[in-house]
């Protein structure tokens, strides 16, 4: 049967599949994948906790609608930023992003 | 939904939630990408509805098909090789990154299993949407309103940083 630790067990390898979305990609919109997946795997912690260890919480929910309002904040912000970098620079991929690399 | 219900559509959903989440990153193209992620998040909004969070999990599911359809549209325009018809390796740092990917991931999991949890029953009148409702108009009016400031303070920033002729205009 399913319980709390097998909800966060399975979240952990989502995060991790985000993880190395992050630090494996090239182009920033992978890498704002990987972030997507690493808030979705935070958003289901959330709701594993709500419903094993707080079911009579409606408070928790909140948590879970700042998390979604965070991945489209995320979203948009790093969009914008692409289109920016790309207008100057013609390219999103990160590796070409390195002024700064001392 | 019963536990053996729970467990029924939980795992299934879980499995293929971990499997299209693990190919938005093998697949070259990047439509497929999008739509792949479309359907990890989708899944999730499953999962929720399976931990008895129905409101939740309808939530993902309206807001992750318009957030990964637009995505896929800035995949489109914005990616060197959109169809992955070139065969170019859009990876770099791969063996470091899959090996602290999997540490991390292998280490959480395992903190999840050992750690001992507190275990709760789901109470037959645990909170239903009407409840959720009266949460948002009263207790958590404040942190709706900073979510909802938060997304137009964004849509306003987003374009700022955006648009032609900005600051960082080179």
């Amino acid at each position: 049967m399913i319980s709390l630790p097998v909800v966060l067990a399975v979240a952990a390898l989502m995060f991790a599949i985000g993880l190395y979305g992050v630090l494996g990609q090239t182009n920033a919109i992978m890498v704002i994948m990987g972030v997507e997946l690493m808030l979705g795997a935070a958003m289901l912690n959330v709701v594993g906790f709500l419903r094993y260890a707080h079911p009579d919480a409606t408070g928790g929910s909140f948590f879970v609608l700042i998390l979604m309002t965070l991945m489209a904040l995320e979203a948009a912000i790093g969009f914008g930023l692409v289109i920016a970098t790309f207008r100057n620079r013609r390219t999103a991929e990160i590796d070409d992003l390195a002024d700064l690399k001392g | 939904m019963s536990d053996l219900a729970t467990a029924l559509v939980f795992w299934p959903v879980a499995v293929l939630m971990l499997a299209t989440g693990l190919f938005v990153f093998i697949t070259s193209s990047m439509a497929r990408a999008g739509l792949l992620l479309l359907a990890a998040l989708g899944l999730e909004g499953l999962l929720f509805l399976a931990l008895a969070s129905e409101f939740l999990g309808v939530l993902m599911l309206l807001m992750m098909s318009a957030e990964m359809v637009i995505m896929v549209f800035f995949m489109v325009m914005f990616m060197p090789d959109p169809g992955g018809l070139m065969g170019m390796d859009m990876t770099h740092d791969k063996r470091r990154s899959i090996g602290a990917a999997v540490i991390l991931g292998l280490a959480l999991a395992i903190v999840a299993v050992v750690t001992d949890w507190p275990a709760r029953v789901l109470p037959p009148d645990a909170p239903d949407v009407r409840a959720i409702g009266f949460e948002v108009m009263g207790r958590s009016m404040f942190s709706f309103l900073f979510a909802a400031m938060a997304i137009l303070f964004t849509m306003v920033g987003g374009v700022l940083v955006a648009k032609q002729g900005g600051r960082y205009e080179r």
